[in-house]
């Protein structure tokens, strides 16, 4: 892919995640992580290549079916992108509200999953007014709040401390358990090494995998992709 | 329409929220005013076309050495076939000592009436809603009586009335470049609002926010304006005409045609702010939707 009439900032990318695997996405800064996520969670289209998504060939698919593929995806942004005007109940339940799902069910699960976070005492409070580990709890919250079955995170560990980092990706560890397909752009190596889980290196737009753990997401049938690069190369 | 008391989007506090209807009001007052001068016209057009008050009169002239009776019945015959015409209310025809009262002062006591030829008036009450076309009255009465004298304003009323038509195209034509500016400045408004807000119109994007319920933020926000606006325009125009109605009720009325807004035509002034509301909403889910395809 590329940014308007840019360079191509992702050239060889082929790889399918299996539902129910968990990746990290490694590369220095500028390699192209946000970008593949970008590409993943629909903010972008490929400017050549194949994406498919969810069996969803995204270049063919009409453009309104397109939010409803957005919403089985949960996005923690890098900057967390919350709505600064609306109160952390109302950003975790807006993918909720966008659905159309009535408020009663909305304020049940909103109230649920905020105290699940530490932030029940905090449903009022305007993201400006929370620390910045307390606003990536809300971003999170809001990430997980229509059960995705993809979630994806944007260097989740880059604004926390190394303490607060390991105990964000225990979390994603356990959604991946409950079935959730993870995948976590990460530039940090601690990390990277200290959960073993398969990794998706880029490198300049150019993609390398290093399956460290085949033997454990052996389970999932190949031949039911939940989500695929390429079949050649993507860009 | 659902949920409108509640937004995903701070609009209600941008700036330019306050002008808006202030700028759409303006729009209305005038579209208010240009409704209200032709509803008018056309109301005072038809008040001529029907004589001022609804009643004409029909000279019988005497024919010379004419028999009193012989003009009688020649008056009585004409009454007859008036009565019988479609679009007249009422025919009567003025008796001579009325007549003859009314010349009193000019020619002073009764005793010399008889010796004078004088022409017999049949007075008309036109049916106001459906009167009959004046030419053809006209020829209908020569045609029985070639000494029967309709009062003629045909040619002036024809001048009248297109000169009365050119004044509605024109204020038609005020009306619709009123409506013109409305829809830009809701474009306007809807697009400054869409780039200030980019960012958090992103983020309803991404977690799944289908184009309509983006734009259902700017319509509802938009309906509210054009309501608003609509009715601060037409406070101001009913304002206007009842102050303008004021002054002519106290200028003499005899030089002024007596016309008032009927009350339908108040109904269609009263709609105008519901018209604003319409056009501003459906103007902005427009803009906002265009805008979107835009997007991924
Ligand atoms: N919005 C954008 N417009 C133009 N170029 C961009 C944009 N975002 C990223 N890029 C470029 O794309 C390349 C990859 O960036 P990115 O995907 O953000 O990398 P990473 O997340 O791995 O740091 C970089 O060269 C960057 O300059
Ligand atoms: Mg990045």
């Amino acid at each position: 892919m590329r940014y308007g009439t840019g360079p191509e900032v992702l050239r060889e990318v082929t790889c399918t995640l299996k539902p129910g695997s968990f990746h990290f996405l490694t590369g220095r800064s500028g390699a192209g992580k946000s970008s593949l996520l970008k590409l993943m969670y629909l903010a972008h289209r490929p400017s050549r290549g194949l994406v498919t998504l969810f069996d969803e060939d995204i270049a063919t698919l009409p453009r309104q079916r397109l939010p409803f593929l957005r919403r089985r995806v949960g996005v923690v942004f890098q900057e967390f992108r919350l709505l600064n005007h609306l109160s952390a109940f109302d950003n975790v339940a807006l993918p909720l509200r966008v659905a159309g799902v009535k408020e009663g069910t909305i304020r049940k699960h909103v109230d649920e999953l905020l105290a699940w976070t530490g932030l029940g005492d905090h449903t009022e409070a305007r993201p400006p007014t929370l620390s910045g580990g307390q606003q990536q709890r809300v971003a999170i919250a809001r990430a997980l709040i229509s059960r995705p079955d993809l979630l994806l995170a944007d260097e989740p560990t880059g604004n926390v401390d190394d303490a607060l980092g390991v105990r964000l990706l225990y979390l994603f560890e356990e959604l991946n358990r409950m079935g959730t397909t993870v995948v976590i752009a990460t530039h940090s190596e601690s990390l990277v090494s200290r959960f073993k889980k398969p990794i998706l290196h880029l490198e300049d737009g150019v993609l390398i995998h290093h399956d460290r753990v085949e033997a454990k997401d052996g389970t999932a049938d190949p031949r039911d992709p939940r989500k695929q690069f390429g079949r050649g190369t993507k860009q | 329409m659902i949920r409108s008391g509640r937004t995903d989007l701070p609009l209600s506090r941008d700036p330019s929220v306050r002008l808006v209807p202030w700028i759409i009001g303006l729009m209305t007052y005038l579209a208010c005013l240009m409704l209200a001068g032709s509803l008018l016209l056309s109301e005072m057009l038809g008040q001529w076309t029907n004589g001022l008050s609804g009643t004409v009169t029909v000279q019988v002239l005497p024919q010379e050495q004419e028999a009193p009776e012989l003009l009688n019945e020649r008056v009585e015959k004409l009454v007859r076939i008036l009565e019988r015409t479609d679009g007249i209310d009422e025919v009567r025809a003025i008796p001579l000592e009325e007549i003859a009262a009314l010349l009193e002062p000019w020619v002073g006591g009764t005793a010399s009436l008889d010796a004078l030829p004088l022409p017999r008036l049949i007075d008309m009450r036109l049916n106001v809603a459906a009167p009959p076309p004046m030419g053809e009255l006209k020829t209908m009465l020569s045609n029985a009586d070639p000494g029967a004298l309709l009062d003629d304003h045909g040619i002036w009323q024809d001048q009248l009335a297109d000169l009365v038509i050119a004044l509605e195209l024109v204020a038609g034509f005020i009306v619709l470049l009123v409506g013109l500016a409305t829809i830009g400045i809701v474009i306007f408004a809807t697009r400054s609002g869409m780039a200030a807000h980019q960012d958090v119109i992103e983020v309803l994007h991404l977690i799944g926010a289908e184009d309509g319920y983006v734009a259902r933020q700017f319509q509802n926000l938009a309906l509210t304006q054009g309501l608003r606006g609509g009715i601060i325009g037409i406070a101001m125009g009913a304002a206007t005409i009842w102050g303008l109605g004021y002054a002519a009720d106290h200028i003499d009325s005899s030089i002024l045609p007596q016309v008032k807004l009927l009350a339908w035509h108040w109904v269609v002034l009263a709609s105008l702010p519901a018209v604003t509301a319409l056009i501003a909403r459906s103007t902005a889910r427009r803009t906002v939707v265009r805008s979107l395809t835009r997007m991924v």
